[in-house]
């Protein structure tokens, strides 16, 4: 493992981060990160909010490049790959964004279909099959021809999860999907999530700070704070690690290694109150 | 919603059309498309000793039709006459060797075109020959005088007798400008020049010899020919036995009025400022 | 003062970092034309809103300025009895400058700001990232078409704003006011120079009004924040940028082509 961009694609790690280092105005997100991701499991990151999941996904896919370290995804070092290579490497995986990202210029069926009208040349009936199937399979065949605007949120996420595998991809990367879900809508989400990993063999990352529905679906947890993985493991045990991190996390506590107080100058100084005491 | 996509392609297509229905309409209904039509035509030269405001591209007209157009002007190489090649619509090949080439100006201000007029010859020019009967431009000034009857204005052939005047202001008045008596020019302006001792403008008349009997104390006053026109000298006669001589000084003159000065007048029914300016001397 | 001083230096910076980053942004996007022709059928989707559905604003505009043109034209022109040249004047005045300056101004006003907005939104619900992870190239899907449909809109629209204006002339000058039909016409072809008025006057201005105010569009809605302010923002800077480019591109046009 110490050359990872070397490394033959190893069976049972489909996602290899080494060293991973970035820098966002001034503020440091990962902190010589290493994770590996499972081939064939739902590995779920979790974490507080501005640590940095999103922008972990997006060096995944190659949207965002790192100022050190490298990302092997299925052999491949995505820093190193051309624009071409690229993209094709994105056609083999599905991401589904926070709020859904649907093309409102185009209807449900559109917007599941493409992917496959930019890509491939299939003649309209396999197109209307392979977009009918992956609908039926989100259970919104019946919606095919209603418009991005007329969906509800929970409706939204299923499209872009229809859209999202419609290429059969490897990999998935879910970022939030049960933000903003009621207990219906998330249900069916965490159903589709469990069979497309289940039936399909799609290896799945899921970021998300929502415990009980991780804990739900996820072969595994990694808990993300200040740049590095504090802790990882099963999602039944990882609770109960002792760790500060995760006690903090899990137990919700206002104050502990996640700063309550964004890092500040000395108080008093700032007020103007330094020396008057003396 | 069903096939957006047809109905955006013909919208689309409409748009497309319209817009070159449009283009079309423009370039067919409101230009001439003569002005770029270059069907077969043939070249002919002719020269001229003054062009004028010719350009190139100007057209060449047969009794005031369009026949072609200025190819281009040049120098004759080793002569002060211009070079004019001319394209001509191969439709119009039986123009006699003959003809004349003019240069005229359309209307008053207008553009300058070429205008042929047809000669009797049997031969016709070819292709690549020359008009060697043409008429250069009149430049306007010319043309103005002759209407005017300010032609050749300073004749001094015939011989002349110069005689000065003295005018506290003159205008624009400038040398070489005519001097009239009852509208008919008799000579021009010799010399304007200011006198160092009276400190008013000497203007010296050179006046045909033919006009020597022109009383002695007649008026000279300083006109405007039409509002904006250039100024002269109109001569009117007195009642004096004797004529004026040669060197001989005209006692009685009548300044230039200022345009502002007049229209001051009408409008104010005169002002302190005129009195001193321009009346004094008459009175 | 120095602080008011190191403000206005910082705005001037500010502007120069833009033009830079527009002609950078411009060379991205010609450099994707070769692969944006497989998304002809976009280009010619964008054709249709940003030119089909201008036409109504662009055609009602053309007629109103040909109207008032010619109203204006006539009662000067018949204190010198030259009434009968006023067909003429409105063609030129219309063909070398009100037709492409205000066919663009007008185009700012419509498609630029929709452009903008549009990718502005896109980007603010993460669409252009979708296209990104869908493996589709945003330059060349989303931006590229947008500017070759304003390119080709552009002097579409332009010449039907001036034949509008030409008919919106004749409409007063001719049917009210009582101009001879002939002299109008005949006046109007006499004068009217296919290279030098619609050639050079028309489509050349039109086409470079047309890149112009696309590309501020176009880099608008890719630059700004993507947010909801951000995108009101950038839609007030397309409008203002447009209008500014336009005017100076204009003098620079008339001084080079006439």
């Amino acid at each position: 493992m110490t050359d990872p961009v070397h490394a033959a694609p190893d069976d049972s790690t489909l996602v290899r981060i080494r060293g991973l280092t970035t820098v966002l105005g001034g503020k440091t997100i990962f902190d010589a990160l290493d994770m590996d991701i499972a081939r064939g499991k739902i590995t779920s990151i979790m974490g507080p909010s501005g640590t940095g999941k999103t922008t972990l996904l997006k060096h995944i896919t190659g949207q965002m490049r790192a100022d050190a370290g490298t990302i092997v995804v299925d052999g491949k070092n995505v820093a190193a790959l051309s624009r071409d290579q690229l993209y094709k490497l994105r056609e083999g995986i599905g991401y589904l964004f926070q709020n859904s990202a649907l093309l409102t210029d185009f209807d449900v069926f559109e917007n599941v279909a493409f992917p496959l009208r930019q890509h491939t040349k299939l003649p309209e009936v396999l197109i209307r099959n392979l977009v009918l199937m992956k609908l039926q399979a989100v259970g919104l065949r019946g919606a095919a021809r209603l418009l991005p605007n007329e969906l509800s949120g929970g409706m939204m996420r299923r499209v872009a999860l229809a859209r999202a595998i419609v290429f059969d991809p490897k990999l998935i990367l879910y970022d939030e999907p049960f933000v903003g879900l009621d207990p219906v809508a998330l249900n069916q989400v965490l159903k589709l999530i469990l069979t497309l990993n289940q039936t399909l063999g799609i290896t799945s990352v899921v970021v998300s700070h929502e415990l009980a529905a991780v804990q739900r679906i996820a072969d595994r947890v990694m808990l993300l704070s200040n740049g590095k993985v504090v802790a990882q493991g099963d999602p039944k045990s990882i609770a109960d690690d002792g760790s500060p991190w995760t006690r903090q996390f899990f137990g919700g506590e206002a104050d502990g290694p996640i700063p309550f107080r964004y890092p500040a100058g000395d108080y008093a100084t700032e007020l103007g109150l330094a020396g008057v005491g003396k | 919603m069903s096939q957006p996509r047809s109905s955006y392609a013909v919208g689309t297509g409409l748009f497309i059309v319209l817009g070159f229905a449009a283009l079309a309409y423009l370039a067919t209904q409101t230009s001439s498309v003569a002005n770029v039509h270059q069907g077969d035509s043939y070249t002919i030269d002719a020269q001229f000793t003054n062009i004028g405001q010719l350009k190139e591209r100007a057209p060449v007209k047969i009794a005031g039709v369009r026949v072609g157009q200025v190819q281009s002007i040049a120098l004759t190489p080793g002569h002060d006459v211009a070079d004019v090649k001319m394209s001509i619509d191969k439709r119009y090949d039986q123009i006699p060797q003959d003809s004349v080439a003019t240069i005229f100006t359309s209307g008053l201000l207008g553009d300058q075109y070429v205008g042929i007029d047809y000669g009797t010859a049997k031969q016709v020019v070819a292709a690549g020959g020359t008009l060697a009967r043409t008429k250069s431009t009149q430049p306007l000034e010319e043309m103005l005088g002759k209407f005017f009857g300010a032609g050749g204005v300073v004749d001094n052939v015939g011989g002349s007798y110069t005689v000065t005047a003295d005018f506290t202001n003159v205008g624009t008045l400038s040398v070489g400008a005519p001097v009239k008596m009852a509208g008919v020019v008799i000579g021009s302006v010799q010399a304007v020049r200011v006198d160092p001792v009276k400190l008013n403008a000497r203007v010296v008349l050179a006046i045909d010899k033919r006009y020597n009997q022109i009383p002695d104390d007649s008026a000279a006053a300083v006109f405007t020919s039409g509002l904006i026109g250039s100024q002269y000298v109109a001569i009117q006669p007195g009642g004096s036995p004797d004529a004026l001589k040669n060197g001989d000084e005209m006692i009685l003159t009548q300044s230039a009025m200022q345009l502002e000065d007049l229209i001051g007048k009408f409008l104010v029914n005169g002002s302190p400022g005129d009195k001193k300016d321009a009346g004094a001397d008459k009175k | 003062m120095s602080a008011r001083l190191r403000k206005r230096n910082n705005a001037v910076l500010q502007s120069l970092a833009q033009i830079g980053a527009c002609a950078l942004f411009l060379l991205t996007l010609l450099a994707a034309i070769p692969r944006s022709f497989r998304y002809f059928r976009e280009t010619s989707r964008q054709l249709w809103f940003v030119g089909a559905m201008s036409l109504t604003i662009i055609m009602v505009c053309g007629l109103f300025v040909g109207m008032v043109l010619m109203l204006q034209l006539y009662h000067v022109l018949s204190i010198f009895g030259g009434t009968s040249a006023s067909g003429m004047v409105v063609a030129l005045s219309v063909y070398r400058e009100l037709g492409p300056v205000v066919t663009a101004l007008l185009f700012a006003g419509r498609a630029g700001t929709a452009i903008t907005a549009e990718i502005g939104l896109m980007r603010a619900t993460d669409q252009i990232s979708a296209m990104e992870m869908m493996a589709v190239d945003p330059i060349a899907y989303v931006a590229t078409p947008r500017f070759l449909a304003g390119l080709i809109a552009m002097p579409l629209l332009c010449c039907v704003f001036c034949a509008m204006a030409i008919f919106g002339g004749h409409l007063v000058g001719v049917t009210w006011l009582g101009i001879d039909n002939g002299t109008f016409w005949a006046n109007m072809t006499a004068v009217v120079d296919v290279r030098t008025d619609i050639v050079n006057g028309v489509l050349l201005k039109s086409l470079a009004f047309g890149a112009v105010v696309s590309l501020i569009a176009v880099f608008q809605g890719f630059t700004t924040p993507a947010t909801s302010e951000g995108v009101a923002y950038a839609t007030t800077r397309t409008v203002v940028a447009s209008s500014i480019a336009i005017l100076a591109l204009d003098f620079v046009l008339t001084a080079f082509l006439m």
